[in-house]
């Protein structure tokens, strides 16, 4: 019987960086996510629900959806991911550490 | 992309020093009864120790520790004190007769409320007993509560093993450190002065090696048990010198020896 360790992948720090989320990880990698990345892959069960749906020819837009969409804060969820609070009121996508490490793209010649 | 309102604010417990949640996959294994003799152990040894009864759909601590239920909050506030302890559970104030129907968030609000609510005073321990599986009532707890880490109880068949790993990798996905795993149920000491293996013997000791957390302990079974949950009076208060009793304190032993050595790094806040 074997039990997988927890991914080893810490954060040493995150930080809004204009577009983009800067995270530096524990094994000196650091990598960086756009905030419209982060949008676009929110995994909370309503998100992931509409990407499944054929788009809507007919959907109006909401007064909160007409102005540029932006992150207002980065809660810690428990001990283990983060929450994005978005300038709609959307916060229901928890990200997890091992999910925030798969979006990061290199910002420096280490690779992950 | 849906919007929301604001997310509730994350529990702040800072009078309480260690948050211990017990678990298992299973249910049926004794959680609670090692849970209620447990946190008795800890204050018969001087600790300060508050048990929460984090069970909604199925409480259990109001009959082990003799509490006549619903309480009358206006004469016993709540969380009530006996045996030495700090008591908490949906059953003080539901009739015992009456289910608790309640999807995810009810069970959020009340275990938000039980924590952040009442009057906990400063404690060394709080022993949280967790219901069984990996559900509404642990994630509340993992996503909101300060958590110190968990201890995983078992019996040594495999159809509790393997829930019981469940349970663990839960903890270990969100990062809360599991402190070990007990054995329930492990063994019966006849009145030849034998030990009998019912239910065969050894297999949390194996998922702790498989799984590299500490083995805290095996608890023998006694019948006495179920007689003194049944009346109220737990076996470490009425037979303190039993193997049971014996076998918990070396469980609480453990249990404060990993929570010194648990030290897991608090994630940094994002800067915006």
């Amino acid at each position: 019987m074997t039990v997988p360790a927890p991914s080893p992948h810490l954060p040493r720090s995150l930080r809004r960086e204009g577009d983009f989320l800067l995270i530096e990880w524990s094994d000196g990698w650091v990598g960086r996510v756009s905030w419209k990345r982060l949008r676009d892959e929110c995994p909370c069960a309503g998100c992931r629900e509409e990407k499944n749906q054929p788009p809507d020819p007919f959907r109006l837009l909401k007064p909160s959806e007409l102005v540029p969409l932006a992150p207002v804060s980065m809660p810690r969820v428990g001990n283990y991911a983060y929450k994005v609070i978005w300038s709609d009121g959307h916060n229901t996508g928890i990200y997890t550490l091992e999910h925030l490490r798969k979006l990061c793209e290199p910002v420096s010649s280490t690779q992950p | 992309m849906r919007p929301a309102g604001g997310p509730p604010p994350k529990i702040s417990l800072p009078d309480i020093r260690h948050v211990v949640a017990v678990a298992s996959g299973k249910g049926g294994v004794g959680k609670s009864t090692v849970a209620a003799n447990l946190a008795l152990t800890l204050a018969r040894n001087g600790g300060r120790v508050g048990l929460l009864d984090a069970d909604i759909y199925g409480p259990s601590i109001p009959i082990m520790m003799g509490i006549a239920c619903p309480v009358d909050q206006a004469t016993t506030p709540l969380p009530l004190e006996r045996h030495g302890l700090k008591l908490m559970s949906i059953g003080f104030v539901v009739p015992p007769e009456r289910a608790v129907i309640w999807r995810g968030p009810m069970v959020d609000r009340a275990l938000r409320q039980f924590l952040t609510d009442l009057h906990w005073g400063a404690l060394d321990y709080l022993i949280i007993d967790l219901p069984p599986g990996t559900g509404d009532a642990q994630l509340t707890l993992t996503q909101n509560a300060p958590l110190t880490g968990a201890v995983i109880v078992t019996t040594p068949q495999d159809v509790s093993l393997v829930d019981a790993r469940k349970g663990l990798e839960m903890f270990r996905e969100v990062r809360v450190p599991v402190l070990g795993i007990v054995e329930n149920m492990s063994y019966f000491v006849g009145d030849d002065g034998k030990r009998y293996e019912i239910f065969r013997h050894g297999g949390g000791r194996k998922l702790a090696e498989a799984a590299q957390v500490p083995f805290l302990g095996d608890i023998p079974i006694d019948p006495r048990v179920a007689e003194c949950g049944d009346v109220g009076e737990p076996i470490v208060v009425r037979h303190p010198d039993s193997p049971v009793a014996l076998a918990y304190r070396a469980l609480a032993d453990n249990v404060v020896a990993q929570l010194a050595n648990t030290s897991e790094p608090e994630l940094p806040e994002v800067q915006f």
